[in-house]
């Protein structure tokens, strides 16, 4: 690998994962997972599993890495016999256009007509709560491994959903860590946000200010501004922050308008004169504005690769998505997050022995499980795992990529226990609402 | 919020600008109802088309630096312009004496079918072109100043488009095609042709207009769906064939909006639609257009 890496090659390295590596990943997934039904007399049933992401809209983005990530890891678990050495893994993906109705009549229609027994996904809280209530009524099993409202685990919680990623509420929190303490260091006395203005953003945003609040109470919310998804033109938002004039802007945005505003606000000179720690700036930004990102600006990410360099099954993903996208190719936190999830199935089901639905359920509840991010815990009273809550860290360049990570010397990685509902008491207060 | 003069001139830009990235989108889209009365509810996909085509071809030939990004602009509108005639001579062209809704579904799906081309070709991640651009430091405020390119590129392009329609021959033809083609085509001008060059030029303007705003803002999927919904606003506001409607529409919608985010900022997209309701109530055929037209 090398860090001089030319810009043309490096373009070509994320063009050829979308396209054609998503061809082959899934040409290749479908092989392996008929292969060794004519290779083994002791096949039993296959394991239907529903992939619902948006390949349309804001999220678009960020499913290319996630459904790569399924395809990967059904086709190696495939390789092995499947679930169990015996239950081939079958996936149903559908495309939710990062919209509520679609995502809703998708799940329907692939657990009504495909008879899947799990479903993954989906990007964007708004859908995969309006999955929830589908997956609750059929009593299906939901793997959330990338919306992460913390409504989904909390007030909209179904024993059926498990949660692989940092909830909004444990990230507003890692976030708060890191800009408390910066607010001490800078003398910083107010503050602007700006979101998304759909369920995440509106939650992420709220648990922000709600924690900032009891961090540093002396700090004074100037402004909020929200606009809707797949916004083009951020020049007006600008230029009504950089008139507020706070010392800091916390934004509550993913997807490509991520990127647009991040965008946008380096060309309007935002960032010279107020600070923007703990935007959204996973290992997708990182690579996709490799060029353009300021460096030195403190983001927020979910599960990025390099954090976890000395984990077994982190050294194994990156080994095997490097074999299949290049050796230049790393694996976005978006895919991070699911692989963990179908590796998570899979000890689940080792441990059920069976892939009855109940019996997954059972043994996922209070589980631990191996995940790229370390040995994790499901919390007892809303299957939340006891990942990482957010990696905080200041963009910088590295020798070893052909991208900026963060600075390993100084990155925060925020425990979810310090972030989280503090007791199972609270959290069963917020789920009344289903009960 | 206090408004100082500062704050007033940098949110008039961000007005503006946003307002020349709706017409350069809006003015093709009027100027082909304007002239075949084809309602092309594909047009915001057709730009985000160019918009990929430009990607490709600036990214073939080194990615580096504007004058590269200018060339495949040119480039990227030509593609665009073959495309359109293409689309006129084999879709279009067999909907003109269809009703409105049926010219709705045939161009509904041309947007469901170039979505998918372009998933097929570039998949999902998002394209953009980075090119360094620094703030301009104006009055103690910052000022990104690839605006200044777009609201130029907007000008020029709505004075061309008059130019064209009102001073040249091609385009006293096409204006007179608008009001009485029987008579056009009985002194001998081929209506189709006439047609197939509106087509492909309102396309081409969108495949320029994407091209130009690629340092801006990332080509993705969807968003042509989020722009063609404000486009509608546009030409409903200035009315619908009318270049200069659509010039002062996107003005309206711009500058409107960019103010609103200081003063009423949940509510500026509801302000914009107001405008749309109150013009549709009172000005149906929008306020530049002719009850004619309506």
């Amino acid at each position: 690998m090398s860090s001089n890496m030319s810009d043309k090659k490096w373009d070509s390295v994320l063009r050829s994962m979308d396209r054609r590596e998503f061809i082959r990943t899934s040409v290749g997934a479908g092989l392996a997972m008929f292969a060794p039904r004519f290779a083994s007399a002791q096949s039993g049933k296959p394991y239907k599993l529903g992939l619902l992401l948006p390949v349309t809209g804001t999220g678009a983005n960020y499913a290319d890495g996630a459904i790569k990530a399924v395809m990967n890891a059904t086709a190696e678990i495939n390789s092995r016999g499947g679930f169990l050495g015996k239950h081939l893994i079958e996936v149903n993906y559908r495309d939710t256009h990062t919209k509520p109705d679609v995502a809703a009549r998708e799940a329907r229609d692939v657990i009504n007509r495909e008879n899947v027994q799990t479903v993954v996904g989906t990007y964007s809280s708004a859908c995969a709560m309006a999955i929830q209530e589908i997956i609750h009524e059929q009593k299906i099993l939901h793997l959330a491994a990338t919306s992460n409202s913390s409504k989904i685990v909390n007030e909209n919680y179904t024993p059926y959903t498990y949660q692989f990623c940092p909830n909004s509420r444990m990230q507003s929190g890692s976030v708060v860590v890191a800009v408390a303490e910066m607010i001490k260091k800078n003398g910083w006395k107010s503050y602007a946000t700006i979101g998304q203005d759909y369920e995440w953003g509106r939650q992420t945003q709220s648990g922000f200010v709600e924690a900032l609040g009891k961090a540093s109470s002396s700090v004074e919310l100037k402004k909020e501004l929200w606009f809707k998804l797949g916004e083009t033109q951020f020049a007006s938002y600008i230029s009504a922050l950089m008139a507020a004039k706070p010392d800091f802007v916390y934004g509550a945005i993913a997807g490509k308008d991520n990127r647009t505003f991040i965008q946008q606000a380096k060309a309007q000179g935002m960032f010279k004169r107020i600070s923007y720690p703990g935007g959204l700036i996973s290992v997708t930004e990182l690579q996709q504005q490799r060029k353009s990102i300021p460096r030195g600006m403190i983001g927020l990410a979910r599960a990025p690769f390099f954090a976890h360099l000395d984990q077994p099954l982190m050294q194994k993903y990156i080994k095997m998505h490097r074999a299949k996208h290049g050796e230049d190719a790393y694996p976005t936190d978006w895919a991070v997050m699911h692989y963990d999830a179908i590796y998570g199935l899979e000890q689940a089901i080792n441990k059920a022995g069976s892939i009855a639905t109940e019996a997954i359920k059972t043994a996922l509840k209070g589980a631990t499980i191996d995940t790229c991010r370390g040995r994790a815990t499901f919390r007892d009273c809303n299957n939340q795992l006891n990942i990482p809550a957010g990696y905080v860290g200041a963009v910088k360049d590295h020798p070893d990529y052909p991208f900026p990570i963060y600075d390993l010397d100084t990155m925060i990685i925020v425990k979810a226990e310090d972030v989280w509902v503090p007791t199972c008491g609270d959290v069963q207060k917020l789920q009344k609402k289903r009960a | 919020m206090e408004l100082d003069l500062n704050l007033v001139l940098s949110q008039l830009l961000a007005g503006v600008s946003r307002a020349m990235v709706l017409f350069l989108l809006a003015s093709g889209l009027s100027l082909i109802f304007g002239v075949m009365n084809i309602l092309n509810f594909a047009h915001a996909t057709m730009w985000l088309l160019g918009g990929y085509i430009t990607f490709s071809l600036y990214e073939g030939m080194g990615g580096e630096g504007p004058l590269l990004l200018m060339i495949a602009i040119i480039g990227g509108t030509i593609v665009m312009a073959a495309l359109g005639a293409l689309t006129e001579r084999f879709l279009i062209r067999r909907m003109y004496d269809r009703e409105l809704p049926e010219q709705l579904l045939l161009t509904f799906a041309l947007l469901l079918i170039v979505g998918d081309i372009i998933k097929i070709i570039w998949g999902v991640e998002d394209r953009s072109v980075y090119l360094d651009i620094e703030a301009l430091e104006v009055g103690g405020t910052f000022i990104n100043p690839y605006y200044f390119v777009i609201i130029a590129v907007g000008i020029a392009v709505a004075a061309g488009l008059w130019w064209f329609l009102q001073k040249t021959r091609y385009g006293r033809i096409v204006r007179a095609a608008v009001y009485n083609r029987d008579m056009v085509s009985a002194l001998g001008i081929r209506i189709p042709l006439i047609y197939m060059g509106v087509f492909a030029l309102g396309v081409a303007i969108a495949g320029f207009a994407a091209g130009v705003f690629l340092p801006l803002m990332p080509m993705a999927l969807g968003v042509d769906i989020d722009l063609i919904v404000q486009c509608f606003a546009v030409v409903v506001i200035g009315g619908f064939g009318s270049i200069l409607g659509t010039f002062v529409g996107s003005l309206l919608v711009g500058v409107v909006y960019a103010f609103s985010i200081l003063i009423w900022p949940d509510g500026a997209l509801a302000v914009v639609f107001l405008i749309v309701v109150a013009v549709l109530m009172w000005r149906p055929w929008g306020l530049f257009g002719t009850e004619l037209r309506y």
